[in-house]
């Protein structure tokens, strides 16, 4: 006698409430195209809540690379003692505040330092690093450049310069040699293989030969030695002056600043500092993009209640039948909360479906500006992230519950005696 | 009739001889029922109506339309509610009852049929016909399932049971109605004109196999009806009247129904 649909619900569903699950899926049957529009109108809200959310967190998190792969996440340096000025009141000579001098201020208990942090969550990379100013030159005219000297190894890991290399090595980087960039080969006038002069801020001075040269498109870059020459080069010792840090939630930045500035007595600066516009921005954009998704899913939900509101009043005679029969209030407003859901389901699927099939199209797009020879860049940078497919579906299944309550609680409240004349 | 005092008349003669009185149980009584609905201007439908309706009888309700006689049949299944005066149905005072207690004892003591059938057309004869246990118990068990087949069975739908409403006549599909409403074995059944929108031979039918039900299970019936041949053929028979009702005789009835016809000049 029991089909095997009989035999599925009696195993899915709790015999409570199998009346009220039966009814809810004939109605839904029997509802034919009713059924699959306000199917349809969740599918369409999560479609768009999919839609919207990868492609802005996919042009978020492009934006995002583009600007810190190439930038340490903190920077960890001496602080700047506060300038002199008129403290000196005993020989009040001048007021003027006194620019600093180039003089470099030193982390000299670097290696523990660096294992500190190692030890930190969210770390990615660390390094010494010793960075300075100083003057390239080959034959007569100087140039300045900005000098870092750090492993290149650990380097590459955070500020990587290989990737960037048009001709020549960094990895392997000896004791006389130097990576430069286009910039400065340009101006020097000197290839691979060359050898060039450079002069620190204070004072010391080596030639280095040119192992490589890098282009990274973003003006002129400094000039790359190994951590040993780099200390010699500004008297250092076996000191350093900055240690740079990558992480891995990049917008979690500022609890590792302060861990860092709590358990050392050094100044550590977040890359969110420098970039606060850029951040604002990404900020508006995320809101705007859960602004789309709340306002596409507030639509559904008003075509799911209006398509209910009609469905209630078609089946008024019905649900007064229901009553007399000894149906309880709360079994008719479960029905119809049940048919909510199963279109909330149903829906939210299909939408999810058709949504990351589309995104995943959209992905499959190429830049047609690709350079030969080189991976063409994707026309959009979309991101599908799990926890919002799973956001929108939960979202759209709540506002389409929130949707089917009000008819259901009309529904259950209807009076059989003025229902059935 | 002797329109008069307040004086309600109690509705109360047994039919099946005068020593099974006692031995046959009350299932429904009213006690100076009224009903008045209230608007723009209050319409008092009852006035204060005192009737007792006990297992195995079978009870005709007739009268002119908008006399009150679906009302007092709302009330009596507790499906609306009085204004004034007690209801007792199996002994309960129904306005003792919350929302969930109504339900319940719809569900278990009272059965109704309609003009229309009501049944729904998602399901088919035999899960329309089950469907007061679905509610009750959300799903039928076997036994539930065989008594009820037997019953369709008994009113000629054994070859019908997978067909849904649109597919059925008219009085196949009233048939299934009372079957539905004998389907957790209540204590009265109250039909609305169950014959009023069938032929008269179709009608004939269906008011046959109530008789037959009201026979086996001793379930009691009231029915409303304008079929004057059907309301003979009950036990007995109230007539709403002015508000009020009262028992009559088959001769008065015949004799009141000739007026009626004379009157309307048919």
């Amino acid at each position: 006698m029991k089909s095997l649909f009989g035999i599925f619900i009696s195993a899915l569903v709790p015999k409570k409430f199998r009346f009220e699950f039966q009814l809810a899926l004939r109605h839904l049957l029997s509802g034919g195209s009713q059924t699959l529009l306000t199917i349809s109108a969740v599918g369409a809200g999560v479609i768009i809540v999919i839609f919207i959310t990868s492609l802005i967190f996919g042009l978020e998190e492009m934006m995002t690379n583009l600007l810190t792969e190439s930038i340490p996440h903190v920077v960890v340096q001496v602080k700047d003692p506060k300038p002199d000025g008129l403290q000196d009141a005993e020989n009040p000579v001048s007021n003027k505040i006194e620019q600093q001098t180039s003089q470099l201020k030193f982390i000299d208990n670097g290696e523990q330092v660096v294992r500190t942090i190692r030890g930190l969550p969210n770390v990615r990379g660390v390094t010494s690093v010793v960075s300075g100013q100083g003057f390239a030159s080959k034959g007569a005219n100087p140039v300045g450049v900005a000098v870092i000297g750090a492993e290149p190894e650990l380097l590459d890991e955070i500020t990587p310069v290989t990737k960037d290399l048009v001709e020549g090595k960094y990895r392997g980087l000896g004791s006389d040699e130097i990576v430069i960039d286009t910039e400065l080969a340009k101006d020097l006038n000197v290839n691979v293989g060359d050898r060039i002069h450079l002069t620190s801020s204070s004072g010391q001075a080596d030639s280095f030969s040119i192992k490589g040269i890098y282009d990274r498109g973003q003006g002129r870059g400094s000039a790359y030695v190994t951590l040993r020459n780099g200390q010699s080069l500004f008297g250092l010792g076996t000191s350093i002056n900055v240690i740079y840090i990558k992480i891995y939630d990049i917008y979690d930045v500022e609890d590792l600043s302060n861990t860092i500035m709590t358990l050392t007595p050094y100044e550590a600066k977040p890359w969110t500092k420098d970039f606060s516009r850029f951040l604002t921005n990404i900020r508006m954009m995320e809101a705007s993009a859960y602004l789309i998704s709340i306002f596409s899913l507030i639509a559904s939900a008003f075509a799911i209640a209006s398509v209910l509101v009609v469905s209630v009043l078609q089946k008024s005679a019905q649900i007064g039948i229901l009553k007399s029969m000894g149906a309880r209030q709360q079994q008719i407003l479960t029905v119809f909360i049940f048919e909510g859901l199963g279109v909330a389901i149903l829906g939210s699927a299909l939408g999810a479906l058709i949504g990351m099939t589309i995104v995943y199209l959209i992905s499959l797009l190429k830049r047609s500006d690709a350079v030969i020879g080189g991976e063409p860049a994707s026309l959009f940078p979309v991101k599908i992230l799990p926890v919002y497919i799973g956001a929108a579906i939960l979202a759209a299944i709540i506002s389409t519950v929130i949707a089917a309550v009000l008819p259901a609680r009309r529904a259950a409240k209807l009076n059989p005696v003025d229902v059935m004349r | 009739m002797n329109s008069g005092n307040d004086e309600a008349i109690t509705v109360d003669k047994f039919p099946f001889g005068e020593n099974s009185n006692s031995a046959t149980p009350l299932v429904v009584e009213t006690r100076g029922l009224k009903k008045t609905y209230f608007g723009k201007v209050d319409v008092p439908v009852l006035h204060g109506l005192n009737i007792r309706i006990h297992a195995r009888e079978f009870v005709a309700v007739i009268g002119q339309s908008g006399s009150g006689k679906s009302t007092l049949l709302n009330i009596l299944g507790a499906l609306d509610v009085p204004t004034g005066g007690t209801v007792l149905i199996n002994g309960t005072d129904i306005s003792t009852l919350d929302e969930d207690e109504l339900a319940r004892l719809r569900s278990d003591d009272v059965g109704f049929i309609f003009q229309a059938h009501y049944l729904l057309n998602e399901f088919t004869c035999l899960e329309n016909a089950l469907m007061p246990i679905t509610i009750r118990h959300g799903e039928a068990n076997e036994e539930q399932t065989n008594r009820v087949l037997h019953l369709l069975n008994r009113v000629g739908l054994g070859d019908q049971i997978n067909k849904h409403p649109d597919e059925m006549s008219g009085g196949q599909n009233q048939r299934c109605a009372i079957v539905r409403s004998l389907a957790n074995a209540p204590k009265i059944i109250l039909a609305d004109e169950p014959t009023g929108n069938l032929d008269s031979r179709s009608g004939e039918e269906v008011f046959a196999m109530m008789r037959e039900m009201n026979r086996e299970s001793g379930v009691a019936f009231v029915m409303i009806t304008h079929d004057d041949r059907l309301a003979n053929a009950a036990d007995r028979i109230l007539l709403i009247e002015d508000g009020n009702i009262r028992e009559i005789s088959k001769e008065e009835h015949r004799r009141e129904a000739l007026r009626i016809s004379k009157q309307s000049g048919d």
